[in-house]
């Protein structure tokens, strides 16, 4: 069986793929991981899942946010003469952030 | 791990599912979050018909936005709480249905007329932002962990109640008193948000020992002035003789909490309130009537990826 | 609103705006209704889902009001100051829900995007460009309506409640669903977006219109719509006809079977005669612009291209 492996590099981040390993069983799955993935790259917690209980929708099956103008759930869209709380303008430079990402993802 | 080494452990995202915490810890978060969790699906039910209120095409859009984030905060938080081992996101929602879910003052009042919403959308919604700025850097790292998706979000929440009550402001005479009379009667309210003064909170003492809250309630309330109260007065309202609010250094207000009525809060945190009863059978008639449909896909084991969970409704 | 370049007859422009009309209110009118399920849907994450199509349809609405307005009106022309018997969206969008009925949500939903989709598909070589530019944005978003619809179809019918509940769903809704496929009574000119020239002020007046039937041949004839509503209704029962029955429902048309007169409601919506419940819904989504005593509708985002 093919297990999926995902890897946490610090307490609190996200696990995040990092190849696979092959093994019948996820005791040794777990095993497999550790000395393939776990050895090298800075390594808090390592998850192991079955490669069919991967379910996959992918960017030619779904526009992922959609493809009609949905500018109305972002901060940037709302302004005012007002200053913000620094938590609402954390919030919108986040929104930013994430928005400059994806532009440059589409380029 | 015993409730001392806690204690001595407690920092920012210390804790983990893969940690063994004591019951005294892993009830006090649970109950924590759960309240962060029911808070959201009682806002998002008492706010849900105004999308319909909504006056032009793009409010209605960012209104229905709105409280669908708001259930999204809601399904993040009860997994971040079922994380503790201490119940089920089944068993919380009952809880709610059935009366015994807390939740925040605020949402037990009712809401009428579209110059309330931005109370809750404004007001609320920018003490909540204050609060959850701060619980980053709670102790149980997955409650911590939904904080970051959840003020990742809010932003657009607070900026578009502040739009509302900016259209309002600037508006005919009729519409700038509609807005002063919701002001005048949510004020004292939204101020009790953040709970009463530590010393009459009875769980601050050990969620604050065990990193799970990192600022007391006056602490989160004195903030919140400090930012809104300026922000109330530049839209033109004026702040309600009663609660006495003075300001006591450059920017910084304090509250005169005596004149505020803990008997109705105390009343409305133990879901006796009529009005907020009220919204609580409500919203279990209308999860009931849709039992048959988690019986249905219940059933359906054979459906790949299929799995039955409970409603916000 | 810039008005639109091209040089439109009264008849063309009569036909467009006609057609624009009826995509429009039926996007409008089911995205109100959806909204109602949120905070109620049957688990957190169909909530999502089913405020996610709800904002999709508002966001159709509005790709479509737009065209509208560049030929003249504003958005409280077209929704809060408009008098709600000139609305042309089939009843199929206007019906309440009954009480937690999350098959009609969903067998509603079904009807409507199968629908969409063949409409959509007969106006992606529109002869009006501007309709033509617009339509693909919305059928991705349409295709995805219809595969969760088609996934909470099979959910539902593999029990013995799940199925009473859908065909009571489809009992209910079918006749109003065959309302989308009638040509629908034109609405006069506003009388603030005829030029000063005078043409096109006779269509101001509602006694001076043609019929729907032959204002629907121009639709056709000018190529705004490559296919006749009939054909479409057709296509549309050869789809939605066999999936019902596969999953052991019936239907009160068969899938080689033609939408007749008889057929539909006397309210179908199209004809400008709706169900008491329109009114009901008209006036309470108008009741805070009304009770503001506002003159515009505010705008967040940027108009679309």
């Amino acid at each position: 069986m093919i297990w999926e492996v995902f890897r946490q590099e610090k307490p609190g981040d996200y696990h995040t793929h990092c190849g696979n390993v092959h093994a019948p069983d996820r005791e040794m799955a777990k095993q497999f991981a550790v000395v393939q993935h776990g050895r090298r790259k800075p390594t808090e917690s390592l998850w192991v899942v079955p490669q069919e209980e991967v379910g996959e929708v992918d960017a030619d099956e779904v526009a992922f946010g959609g493809t009609t103008d949905k500018s109305y759930r972002w901060a940037m869209a709302y302004t005012s003469s007002t200053e913000h709380a620094k938590e609402v303008i954390a919030s919108q430079q986040e929104q930013e952030q994430a928005e400059a990402d994806r532009q440059r993802g589409d380029d | 791990m015993d409730v001392e080494t806690v204690k001595e452990r407690a920092g920012p995202r210390e804790f983990s599912p893969a940690d063994d915490m004591p019951e005294k810890y892993r009830k006090a978060a649970t109950r924590m979050i759960q309240f962060h969790a029911n808070s959201e699906i009682m806002g998002a039910y008492l706010e849900k018909p105004f999308i319909r209120q909504a006056p032009s095409i793009d409010r209605k859009l960012a209104f229905s936005a709105k409280v669908q984030d708001e259930i999204g905060h809601g399904q993040l938080l009860y997994r971040a709480a079922e994380s503790l081992g201490i119940k089920t996101r089944e068993e919380m929602l009952d809880e709610l249905a059935n009366g015994e879910g807390k939740f925040l003052n605020c949402f037990h009042y009712p809401m009428d007329s579209w110059a309330e919403v931005p109370m809750i959308a404004f007001f609320v919604d920018g003490a909540a932002m204050r609060r959850q700025a701060t619980l980053k850097s709670s102790s149980w790292e997955p409650y911590a962990h939904a904080m970051d998706k959840v003020c990742f979000e809010e932003g657009f929440h607070v900026k578009h109640g502040e739009d509302i009550m900016a259209r309002m402001a600037t508006g005919s005479r009729k519409e700038q008193q509609m807005l002063q009379d919701a002001f005048d009667e949510w004020w004292p309210r939204i101020i009790q948000f953040f709970g009463p003064t530590d010393d009459k909170s009875t769980h601050h003492d050990f969620s604050a020992e065990v990193g799970l809250k990192q600022k007391t309630n006056d602490e989160l309330r004195n903030a919140f002035l400090d930012a809104y109260v300026p922000k109330a007065k530049s839209y033109g309202l004026e702040i309600p003789e009663y609660p006495r609010i003075e300001e006591v250094g450059d920017g910084q207000y304090h509250v005169e909490e005596d004149d505020l009525d803990w008997d109705e809060f105390f009343t409305v945190s133990k879901n006796e309130y009529e009005p907020g009863k009220g919204q609580i059978d409500a919203r279990k008639a209308a999860q009931e009537a849709v039992d048959w449909v988690r019986d249905t896909i219940e059933g359906d084991a054979n459906l790949p990826g299929s799995q039955a969970a409970p409603a916000a409704d | 609103m810039a008005a639109t370049e091209i040089e439109l007859t009264p008849d063309q422009r009569l036909a467009l705006e006609t057609e624009l009309r009826t995509l429009a209110d039926d996007e409008f009118v089911i995205a109100e209704r959806y909204t109602e399920w949120q905070v109620h849907a049957p688990t957190l994450e169909s909530d999502l889902a089913l405020a996610n199509i709800a904002q999709d349809e508002l966001g159709h609405a509005r790709l479509w009001y737009d065209l509208l307005e560049e030929l003249g009106y504003d958005e409280t022309d077209l929704l809060w100051e408009r008098d709600p018997d000139t609305f042309r969206h089939a009843t199929l969008s206007e019906l309440p829900f009954p009480e937690g009925e999350w098959a009609d949500a969903i067998v509603r939903s079904y009807l409507f995007d199968v629908a969409e989709g063949l409409r959509l598909e007969a106006l992606e070589d529109s002869a009006y460009p501007a309709i033509a530019d617009r339509v693909g944005k919305i059928q991705r978003e349409e295709g995805y309506h219809t595969e969760h619809a088609e996934n909470w179809l099979e959910r539902l019918a593999t029990d013995d409640e799940g199925g009473d509940h859908l065909q009571a769903a489809v009992d209910r809704l079918f006749p109003h669903a065959l309302a989308l496929f009638v040509p629908a009574e034109p609405v006069p000119f506003g009388a603030e977006t005829v030029s000063g020239d005078g043409a096109g002020s006779q269509y101001t007046d509602a006694d001076a219109l043609p019929d729907a039937a032959t204002v629907e041949e121009t639709i056709v004839s000018e190529g705004y719509r490559s296919d006749s509503l009939a054909t479409l209704g057709e296509r549309w029962l050869d789809r939605v006809v066999p999936t019902l029955e596969s999953h052991g429902l019936r239907t009160p048309v068969p899938a080689d079977g033609e939408i007749t007169d008889e057929l539909v409601p006397d309210a179908c919506g199209r004809n400008g005669n709706h169900t008491d419940d329109w009114d009901t819904l008209y006036a309470d989504f108008t009741h805070t612009y009304r009770e503001l005593g506002r003159e515009d509708a505010t705008m967040i985002m940027d108009r679309p291209e």
